[in-house]
């Protein structure tokens, strides 16, 4: 525990970090995203594709973001729903170019909204269609309808249309789930 | 007395362990704290380390609990406390067999591998392979080359010895990584050396011109690690011992060289190898001998020790090498370390001679008391081997092992004391009255219930025959009114013996039998009850087949027999013949070598024998499921050449009235893959071949099976038979690196193999009459035959040794060790014939003027059985 932190909590009031769950299919951007966070030196060079999860504490705008970064491939989805009980929000990434797989994008959305530990449990959930500098890539319209955000009652619930690799659209998503976990706490 | 021994146990264990009343549902609810933020770095190191502690006492977890557990530990990846990461990395390492879906956390430990906290880096491989299996292992191939070849030593050693445990896995895989292991090989660093050659070593292990390249490209290379050069040492050695013909030169040289190293550790590597060589001349031996002697000098206790123990192992072996040494030995005697004069003692106790035995022994007695039972076992076993070689000294010996037996110690020792005393019985009738009575002394006060039961069953088998049997039943007694349930029981059983052998002591017997009648035990009221009622009888040939020489079924067999007895549904009484007989195994002949503190136990649980195993083989099989019960396996025995395209070796399996040949077949051509393989059979001796069970495929390298099942001639007397054997196949040519055949068209083709004989030998199954006399009258003389037979034999052994071949009987009453110096001996023989008959043969034989002749006496309940066993002579 570093000197500040440390006063921090004999103050008696350490910042909380907000756990936030980070899904979606594999190859829509997500680890991209959260790469994109990071400061110059803890950024990395190349991405592959995650295997099970990776754990990435960033602090944006003075809030503890501890982000739980999934893997999107099929036979590893199962496993996030051993992190919903103790998440905070969610961010749904899906990549706007992959048409072919926005029905499948759809399903496990509604998966998770009606998950036992999940329906009752008022967390926002953040949208990001990504990818939105591909040719062809869905708008935010497109995308709301395609997963059928109006289904998703008695939840605070935002779409974002982002650049992975530029950072563009970020920020602005960003800034959204920090105030609404500054609300939260 | 029990009381107070356990109130004792609490003093010493209780208090000083905090985790001592774990309890597993609390521990498991603690892991809810690992999801709790901010995470408390040091409580959840707590919690971690009393999972670890769980486990590690045998605790189970069933996989939901586990996952459940393993999952919160996840989220502790976030935390960067450096002990709680490690204790984090040594919990999946645990947990990874336990819970499911542990690749959860493949990425997180990617990411710590290839960071650049160098303390995570090494744990985090090693966790990373454990979770990783065979599919996954593709994922992490990158990172894994990579870490091999990294410049920090901790990372790279711990990619070696992950990569050598995933070999276990999947070999071929790692195998792809021999550019990075090699260049690891030369490392600066003397670990990573090591461990890349040791992997190296694993990946080439199966391609012997490779190793042997390896070998002598390192050899000239001088390798920096002397560890690495132990291990070439090794190779190098390993290679030598498995060349059947001719030997390489340059690899023994590089042993020998090694000589001559600066490192000690290489030295004695070197010479521990050669020494141990059987290519290994004497004029070889001499100089490593010698450096073996120089070592017992040494200021270093380590290289004494290592030294001794080496010439303590060679000393049967190579006697007269190890003398060469004896004043070194001798100096080693009085050495600070107890073990190392052990060993030094010993050494010269199976070395020397007669006269200085008993100098020796009063020396090791000085400090017996100052060392641990695993040494005091290994004075045991010295004390054993001194008993074979100079039997006259046995009363030394006896003396010595009846004091060490009086002192105290635990149960591995005296069990070595015990089975020392019985081997010295058994080998030295003169011994056997003393031995005896040192025995009963010992179970007058023994803790250990086995010992006990396996010295009252010695005392019913031996006892009866000595000179004044009654002695002994005051001691048998004694355990019945003294001793716990199973120790009574095998009293009991010792006692009937006696009434069984003795009709002067019978009487008493009987008194002592019914007062056990009433045992408030089961089982020694039954046994009572039993012998008891056979003994009233006064009828020999019952006391015979039920007391004196039981049953000889084994266990496993008898188990499965009676279980299938039960789930059917039938009038008929269960019948015991249908339980295969125990295959007699060898019995324990003492070893050249000291057997030092082993890590493994045996257990003593009866295991499946070799038998018990294929017959479970063989009734899954659904054309042999009809056969009934197996008889007999026969060893299996080469139908080919070595090192042929083709291997095939014949077990023959006897059933009542068939018999199956299991044909274990091995393709050894990479280039081709053979199909639909059978072993075609033609006889002209009367048996009925039945049906073939071809083996579907037969790729390169890797076993198959194929059977032939056969009808035995109706006519009893026809039994032994040669038959033609052919190797029938479809081959198709294929790629030798993939294995994937050419095309789909195969070719027919056929080899040639050895002929398979049936001899009288594979109907008959051995079995060991612990009391033959008895089993001898038992049968009777209805169906005996007699007949005189004059054998080109050139000595007693000779013929012994052939007779028993050929037969297939099991010599009893040690009668196969002739005594030496004389020309007449009778050897006795017992077993069952095919169909359950009792075979019993008596051979007299007297040698004079180059053969030997022969009197052979055959008795059977059946009455064709004694012709069928006098053809196995004619
Ligand atoms: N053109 C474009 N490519 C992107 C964008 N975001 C990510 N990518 C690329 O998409 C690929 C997948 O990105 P990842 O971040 O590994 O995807 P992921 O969702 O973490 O995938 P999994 O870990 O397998 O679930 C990478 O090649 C990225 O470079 C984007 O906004 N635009
Ligand atoms: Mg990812």
């Amino acid at each position: 525990m570093g000197l500040l932190e440390k006063i921090e909590s004999l103050l008696g009031g350490r910042k909380k970090d907000f756990n936030i769950l980070v899904i979606g299919l594999d190859n829509s951007g997500k680890s991209t995203i959260l790469n994109n966070l990071k400061t110059k030196d803890t950024k990395v060079a190349t991405i592959n594709p995650t295997v099970g999860f990776n754990q990435e504490k960033i602090n944006f705008q003075s809030v503890n973001f501890n982000f739980f970064d999934m893997s999107g491939q099929s036979r590893y989805r199962s496993l996030w729903e051993h992190y919903y009980k103790e998440s905070n929000a969610i961010i749904f990434v899906i990549d706007s170019s992959d048409r072919m797989r926005f029905v499948v994008s759809n399903e496990e959305l509604a998966d998770v909204v009606n998950h036992a530990e999940i329906k009752n449990k008022d967390i926002p959930l953040l949208i990001l269609a990504n990818k939105k500098d591909v040719k062809g890539a869905a708008s935010e319209n497109e995308i709301k309808n395609e997963l059928e955000i109006n289904r998703i009652k008695g939840r605070n619930c935002k779409v974002y249309s982002t650049n992975g690799l530029s950072g563009e659209g970020i920020n602005e998503a960003l800034e959204w789930l920090a105030s609404e976990m500054k609300n939260l706490a | 007395m029990l009381g107070k021994k356990d109130s004792k146990k609490d003093d010493e264990s209780g208090g000083s362990n905090p985790f001592k009343n774990l309890e597993k549902a609390s521990v498991l609810q603690e892991t809810r704290t690992f999801n709790e933020t901010p995470i408390n770095a040091k409580k959840c190191c707590l919690i971690l380390t009393k999972i670890l502690y769980m486990i590690n006492q045998g605790e189970h977890l069933a996989p939901t609990e586990a996952t459940q557990a393993f999952f919160a530990m996840t989220k502790l990846f976030q935390c960067k406390d450096v002990m709680l990461r490690r204790m984090l990395y040594l919990c999946i390492k645990e947990m990874a067999n336990i819970a499911n879906d542990v690749i959860i956390v493949t990425s997180s430990l990617t990411k710590d591998m290839t960071g650049k906290e160098d303390i995570y880096r090494g744990p985090a491989i090693r966790a990373l392979c454990r979770i990783t299996d065979n599919t996954m292992l593709q994922s992490i191939e990158r990172y894994m080359k990579q870490a091999i070849v990294d410049k920090s030593r901790s990372v790279s050693s711990a990619a070696l010895v992950s990569s050598l445990h995933l070999m276990k896995q999947g070999p071929e895989v790692v195998k792809r990584w021999v550019n990075e292991v090699s260049e690891a090989v030369n490392s600066d660093n003397v670990m990573v050396q090591y461990h890349a050659l040791g992997l190296l070593y694993q990946i080439k292990k199966n391609d012997k011109l490779a190793i042997t390249k390896l070998v002598s490209k390192f050899s000239k290379s001088s390798l920096r690690s002397p560890y690495a050069y132990c291990f070439l040492i090794r190779v190098a050695a390993h290679q030598l011992e498995e060349e059947k013909d001719g030997f390489d030169k340059t690899l023994f040289d590089f042993i020998e060289s090694c000589l001559r190293h600066k490192s000690d550790m290489v030295i004695y590597e070197a010479a521990s190898a050669i020494v141990s060589l059987k290519c290994t001349t004497s004029k070889e031996l001499v100089s490593a001998v010698g450096v073996l002697q120089l070592l017992c000098s040494s200021p270093k206790p380590s290289l004494r020790y290592a030294a001794v123990k080496t010439l303590n192992k060679i000393s049967i072996t190579h006697p007269a090498a190890v003398t060469a040494c004896n004043i070194d030995l001798e100096n080693l005697i009085t050495d600070q370390n107890r073990s190392i004069a052990t060993l030094a003692i010993t050494t010269l106790l199976k070395t020397g001679n007669e006269s200085g035995v008993d100098r020796l022994m009063k020396q090791i007695a000085s400090f017996m008391s100052e060392i641990s039972d695993e040494f005091k076992i290994v004075v045991v076993d010295a004390i054993q081997s001194l008993c074979l070689k100079f039997p006259r000294k046995h009363n030394v010996m006896m003396s010595f092992l009846a004091s060490m037996l009086r002192e105290d110690g635990g149960f591995e020792y005296k069990k070595a004391i015990v089975n020392t005393i019985i081997a010295i019985i058994e080998e030295n009738p003169e011994a056997k009255e003393s031995g005896l009575s040192h025995l009963c002394e010992f179970i007058e006060d023994c803790d250990f219930l086995p010992l006990a039961t396996r010295v009252l069953h010695l005392l019913g088998r031996e006892g009866p025959r000595t000179t004044t049997p009654a002695k002994y039943i005051r001691y048998i007694y004694n355990r019945v009114i003294l001793e716990s349930a199973e120790v009574r029981a095998a009293a009991v059983s010792a006692l009937a013996k006696f009434g069984a052998s003795s009709d002067d002591l019978l009487p008493s017997i009987l008194v002592l039998l019914n007062r056990s009648k009433l045992d408030e035990d089961d089982e020694v009221r039954d046994r009572a009850t039993f012998f008891y009622d056979i003994l009233s009888q006064n009828d020999k040939a019952l006391s015979s087949a039920y007391i004196l020489n039981t049953l000889n079924v084994s266990p496993v067999s008898l188990e499965r027999a009676l279980l299938q007895y039960n789930q059917s549904v039938t009038e008929k009484p269960f019948d015991i013949k249908v339980v295969p007989t125990i295959e007699v195994t060898e019995s324990h002949k003492p070893s050249a070598e000291t057997s030092l503190p082993k890590t493994v136990k045996p257990t003593d649980k009866p295991a499946a024998s070799r038998q018990d195993l294929y017959s479970e083989q063989l009734s899954a099989i659904p054309e042999f499921a009809h056969l009934g019960p197996l008889f007999k396996s026969s060893a299996p025995v080469d139908l080919t050449e070595p090192e042929t395209e083709y291997s095939v070796k014949c077990v023959k399996h006897t059933f009542t009235n068939y018999i199956v040949f299991q044909f274990d077949c091995l393709n050894t051509l990479n280039d081709q893959l053979l199909e639909k393989v059978v072993v075609k059979m033609d006889t002209a001796d009367g048996y009925e071949i039945i049906s073939y069970k071809t083996c579907p495929k037969l790729p390169y390298n890797t076993p198959g099976v194929a059977y032939t099942l056969v009808k035995i001639p109706e006519d009893p007397s026809q039994v032994v038979a040669t038959f033609g054997c052919n190797l029938k196949f479809v081959v198709k040519d294929c790629d030798p690196n993939t294995g994937e055949p050419d095309n789909e068209e195969g070719y027919q083709d056929e080899y040639g193999l050895e002929n398979v004989e049936v001899t009288v030998s594979d109907h008959v199954q051995k079995v060991l009459k612990p009391n033959f006399g008895a089993s001898w009258e038992e049968v009777g003389a209805e169906n005996e035959l007699e007949d005189t037979y004059a054998l080109s034999m050139p000595s007693l052994e000779e013929a012994i040794k052939n007779i028993i071949q050929f037969m297939g009987l099991q010599p009893c009453e040690r009668t196969e060790r002739p005594p030496e110096g004389k020309n007449t001996h009778v050897l006795l023989m017992a077993g069952i014939y095919r169909g359950g008959h009792d075979v019993l043969v008596r051979a007299k034989l007297a040698y004079n003027d180059g053969g030997v002749a022969m009197q052979l006496t055959i008795r059977s309940s059946d009455s064709i059985v004694p012709q069928v066993i006098a053809q196995a002579v004619g």
